[in-house]
């Protein structure tokens, strides 16, 4: 064995046990208190550095004996301070014999804090030892000779008050006295309790020794645990040891402070759209059905306007206005189509529905919103929406999800061109070369796409839907040149780069499954 | 949108046309010629030739049954829709529908005609029931602007009648039971009665179809009569009508159920209707009937939103062998749809039947050339950089639902009856746990401490996102807010640990704050702070009450401090 090796790696707890052995022949043996007082070391340190050095079988147990050791209970250290029954006993019925009245042991009962079983058993010893006499009528009367049992109670009491006694260290008598007087199984309250105290004697292994003789030969450079700037200041860490660690330990756990993964993910799709020249739009998370559905040209006997996929606010439930000319105009194009050249829905648009609130059911109410405010031609806008949908939550439904949706306005915006940005949406968003354009419907959009994509990871999946509004969306709201409307499912992307199978997880109260989640994207 | 089934030997046969032989279609080959029909394969059953096919479009209820779909595909085949005879043909005088008086005011219109000739197989049967169920659920809404009935002819009597009768005036066996009822009987017994009788609600007088014999057909729109409208394998000679509120779609329907038929065989004999006052389409009406109109189309309009030359001739080409019926003229196209739709409402409905027609394979992207400069709102920006702060503060991100229970957003908050407390809420709750918007971050960041008890500690959690704050000023009644919040959670969690953070956050976005004591009930009183930025109250730093974490369940103190991230983006 290495023997400088590990004199490197003991620490100065050990060091010190080690050289208590000092120059002692090999073999000696010591004692816990002799090591203590040897080393100079805390009762604590002591046993931390004993039980390092049995693990590092440098030490090893000698003997182990067991010792009885009397101590008081709390119940002792009251009669300490107070007296115990026997003597409260005793004392009262001197008390009686010199005051010429007469006791009974009801009387004894009565008094504070000694209860009846206290006092039946201090009378009957009293009485055996002659101390006490009961007379007629159940009168106690003091026979006027001294008790031993209140005597030696006394005594003990005061002895092992100080700190605990080995039980042999005690006479006969007491020991007796000791044993009538302990708590035992059945009988708790009493003053005094007997304990197996286990103490160990030590001798050092033939490697211990090697290591003890070594130390002591060549003497210890004094070790430093932490390089101080006092050590630094003034160069004194010249000539010091720096206790090796454990290298190979695993790291104490810290906290972290760290963006949420799924949050992380979005932010790198919102990343991408402005560096494709997107602009934000921001939007409410309570809208009328106007923006929400009417202004995207959804007749009002539309199915998905039904009690059962739209959430109603409960108060208040309608918007104060809406805003002319858009309600004027999409009223119309409802109707009769007006000047977009569409023949419209042809039934009675309801205006006071209009203003109807809900909570924002689709991210395409933002875009709505966008067209109604003068948006920029050409223009690229982005939403990254909070929606809520009438949904029974499972594992693919939440009521509340993320909608990515936009719009692209431009004289040159046609059907080719809105491949072209799909194209775009593909390669950018989700890395993927092959794309294939399915034929869609959605209520607002003519023509209309659904892109499916080939994730690098994910295969065939459907990554947007999108088309060109149509003329009755954006006549109505002001706009007359073309306009994409797209819109990205993120979604299944998110939860496998989340490594997670339920939508419900994306919003997960797993502070574990948060921290620990590495969002790799 | 729908989801049907229909049966691939059952397809093969509608595919092959009159003089084709029937020819056995590969799954691959169907779902390619899905795309024409905006279909999507959902499911194949190869033991049983069942497929699964999820149809998209809400304005196409006739491409909702195995018939659409295969008509749809046939036509391309064909290059050419060849014409339904018996659109224009003169009704049989024998065969006439009288509809009564007072109808108007409870379900006003009827179509109906007669097919013969076609024995009713299994699948067809199957998918006559399928396609009946599909229009009066989805294009009808639940029965009630369409519903369906159809019947074995032989057992009717012409002239048929539509009346209203008083509830108890007429009974027979309906659909699915043993007994006689009569309608109001039929109201509240039978399953069909409870599920659409409220179509009916308050009408004192109910409509029913007789024969001439007084034989009650049926009672629209609740049930059928199950001694004739009960239609079996193998029955061959048909009577099918259609009664709703709103005329083109009942005829439409119909139109759909004459073309189905024709298909697979039966030769169609139209009805007049014959009505007490006049209709949109006159007093007698003549069903099934095209309605439709041509519309004439600029080459350019469709040329310009196609991105792509595509000249008269092609353009007719494609929308011929999409079914239109098509005259070319002069940088024009005269359209008009086959008579089994009326979704046209707008020239670029034609562009995208062109696009689809031809297959969007034929359509080379190009990318918009124009160009735009991108960014984010000055709100999304604020919100990032607290984000960045907080991260850098040592703080995990959560992202929480905004629709939650008032029960956590308020009442375990302790702030019932305080204006700290009132919410968005929604009227038509599927449940308690999802009925309110958030009003405050901060419940949303005690939901994940609370189900975190054994996460390791110390929490320190933040949250970034939109609030609705109740506001009867604003016109929507509610403002669409930006907040961030914060908490720490250990055991020796205290005020001055977070107001640290506060001070940094403050101090980068360059904000002098002031703490003004607050009596606020979700944190110990002494222990809450109101943010306060130029005069402005912009939100709270507290210690929580006991009660509030007892409510949570929570065993450890937990301070946490709310700011309003939209009001001090908008202090400039």
């Amino acid at each position: 064995m290495d023997i400088s090796g590990l004199i490197d790696s003991l620490h100065p707890l050990e060091i010190k046990v080690l050289t208590a052995f000092g120059a002692r022949p090999f073999g000696s043996v010591l004692g816990t208190e002799q090591l203590a007082a040897a080393a100079e070391l805390e009762p604590s340190q002591l046993s931390m550095a004993i039980e390092w050095l049995l693990a590092k079988s440098l030490l090893t147990v000698h003997a182990e004996t067991v010792t009885p050791v009397v101590s008081l209970t709390k119940l002792g250290e009251r009669y300490f301070e107070t007296a115990s029954p026997v003597e409260r006993v005793f004392t009262a019925a001197r008390e009686v014999a010199s005051t010429g009245k007469r006791l009974t042991i009801p009387d004894l009962q009565a008094q504070d804090g000694l209860d009846p079983s206290d006092v039946s058993k201090a009378v009957g010893r009293l009485k055996k030892e002659g101390v006490l006499l009961i007379v007629q009528g159940g009168c106690i009367e003091a026979t006027g000779r001294p008790s031993p049992t209140v005597e030696a109670i006394r005594t003990l009491l005061n002895e092992v008050h100080e700190s605990a006694k080995d039980l042999t260290s005690f006479s006969e008598p007491h020991r007796q006295i000791i044993e009538d007087y302990a708590v035992k199984r059945g009988n708790a309250k009493e003053p005094f309790r007997v304990d197996d105290r286990v103490t160990r004697s030590f001798t050092l292994s033939p490697t211990g020794g090697t290591a003890a003789e070594h130390l002591l030969r060549e003497g210890v450079a004094e070790e430093v645990s932490q390089l101080t700037p006092e050590l630094l200041k003034d160069g004194s860490w010249r000539g010091k040891r720096f206790r090796k660690y454990t290298i190979s330990l695993r790291a104490p756990r810290i906290g972290t402070g760290k963006k949420h993964p799924y949050r992380e993910f979005l932010d790198t799709v919102k990343t991408k759209l402005v560096s494709m020249g997107f602009q934000e739009m921001r939007g409410s998370l309570v809208e009328t059905e106007f923006w929400n559905m009417d202004a995207l040209f959804m007749p009002q006997f539309h199915p998905a306007r039904d009690i059962h996929d739209v959430y109603f606010v409960k108060d208040p439930t309608h918007a104060t206005k809406i805003d002319e000319p858009f309600l004027t105009q999409v009223t119309k194009a409802h109707e009769n189509g007006g000047k977009t050249g569409s023949t419209g829905w042809k039934y009675a648009f309801n205006g006071e529905r209009a203003k109807r609130l809900v909570l924002r059911s689709q991210g395409t109410a933002v875009s709505a919103r966008t067209l109604a405010s003068v948006p920029a031609v050409p223009g690229k806008y982005f939403s990254i929406a909070r929606c809520f949908r009438y949904d029974q939550v499972d594992a693919t439904h939440a009521t509340d999800f993320f909608q990515v949706e936009g719009i692209v306005l431009g004289e040159d915006i046609n059907f080719r061109t809105l491949l072209g940005l799909l194209n775009l949406f593909a390669r950018e968003v989700a890395q993927a070369k092959e794309v294939k354009f399915l034929p869609a419907y959605f209520p607002f959009t003519e023509p209309s796409v659904e892109m499916h994509v080939r994730h690098p990871r994910l295969g065939w999946m459907e990554l947007g839907g999108a088309g060109l509004f149509r003329p009755e969306v954006t006549l109505p709201l002001g706009v007359n040149v073309p306009v994409i409307a797209w819109g990205l499912g993120l979604d299944r992307m998110a939860m496998v780069a989340l490594g997670i199978h339920d939508i419900r997880e994306l919003f997960t109260d797993n502070l574990d499954l948060i921290r620990t989640t590495r969002g790799i994207f | 949108m729908p989801t049907i089934s229909i049966y691939k030997d059952d397809f093969e046969s509608l595919l092959a046309s009159t003089g084709r032989a029937k020819r056995a279609v590969s799954i691959e080959q169907v779902e390619e010629w899905l795309m024409l029909v905006k279909g999507e394969l959902k499911g194949h059953n190869a033991e049983t030739g069942e497929l699964r096919v999820e149809l998209q479009d809400s304005n196409r209820p006739d491409l909702w049954c195995c018939e659409g779909i295969a008509r749809q595909i046939r036509i391309k085949q064909q290059g050419k829709l060849k014409p339904y005879a018996f659109f224009g043909k003169k009704p049989k005088s024998s065969q006439h529908l009288i509809v009564g008086p007072g109808l108007e005011q409870v379900r006003p219109y009827v179509a109906a005609c007669t097919a013969k000739g076609y024995r009713v197989t299994e699948e067809g049967l199957a998918q006559l029931i399928q396609t009946q169920e599909k229009l009066a659920d989805i294009f009808g809404h639940k029965r009630k602007t369409v519903s369906i009935g159809i019947y074995q002819l032989s057992k009717i009597q012409f002239p048929v009648t539509y009346e209203l009768v008083k509830p108890d005036e007429a009974r027979f066996t309906p659909l699915g039971m043993e007994t006689v009822m009569t309608l109001s009987e039929i109201l509240m017994v039978h399953p069909k009665g409870l599920e659409h009788g409220h179509i009916l609600a308050g009408q004192s007088r109910l409509p029913l179809l007789r024969d001439a014999k007084h034989q009650p057909l049926s009672f629209p729109p609740i049930i059928n009569s199950r001694e004739v409208g009960e239609v079996r394998v193998g029955d061959d000679e048909l009577f099918v009508e259609v009664t709703g509120t709103d005329l083109p779609m009942v005829v439409l329907t119909l139109n759909i159920f004459a073309a189905n038929l024709a298909d697979r065989g039966a030769a169609i004999e139209p009805i007049e209707v014959q009505y007490p006052k006049s209709t949109p389409l006159g007093k007698r009406v003549v069903t099934p009937q095209d309605l439709g109109k041509p519309r004439t189309i600029q080459l350019k309009t469709i040329e310009q939103a196609l991105g792509q030359e595509l000249g008269v001739k092609t353009v007719k080409q494609a929308l011929e062998v999409y079914g239109y019926d098509v005259s070319a003229g002069k940088g024009t196209v005269k359209a008009k749809l086959p008579p089994y739709r009326q979704d046209l409402m707008h020239a670029m409905d034609v562009v995208e039947d062109v696009a689809v027609s031809r297959g969007y394979g034929e359509f080379v992207p190009v990318m918009p050339a124009q160009f735009t400069v991108g960014g984010l709102s000055r709100i999304e920006q604020t919100s990032d950089r607290a984000r960045e702060l907080m991260v850098g503060l040592g703080f995990q991100e959560i992202i929480s639902n905004i629709l939650g229970s008032p029960d956590n957003y308020r009442s375990a908050m302790r702030l019932d009856g305080t204006d700290w407390g009132r919410m968005v809420e929604v009227e038509n709750a599927m449940a308690l746990t999802f009925s309110c918007l958030r009003q405050w971050m901060l419940p949303s960041l005690l939901r994940v401490e609370a189900a975190s008890s054994r996460a390791f500690y110390p929490h320190r959690l933040f949250e970034a996102g939109e609030v609705a704050i109740p506001d009867s000023t604003h016109e929507l009644g509610s403002r669409t807010e930006v907040v961030l919040g914060s908490l720490i959670a250990h055991a020796g969690a205290h005020f001055s640990e977070l107001h640290s953070c506060v001070d940094v956050l403050f101090y980068y976005f360059g904000k002098d704050y002031s703490l003004d004591p607050v009596q606020h009930p979700s944190f110990l009183e002494g222990r809450a702070g109101r943010i306060v930025v130029a005069g402005k109250p912009l939100g709270v730093i507290g210690e929580f009450h006991p009660e509030v974490l007892e409510r949570w369940q929570i065993a450890v103190p937990v301070v946490a401090f709310e700011v309003n991230l939209s009001q001090l983006a908008e202090l400039a």
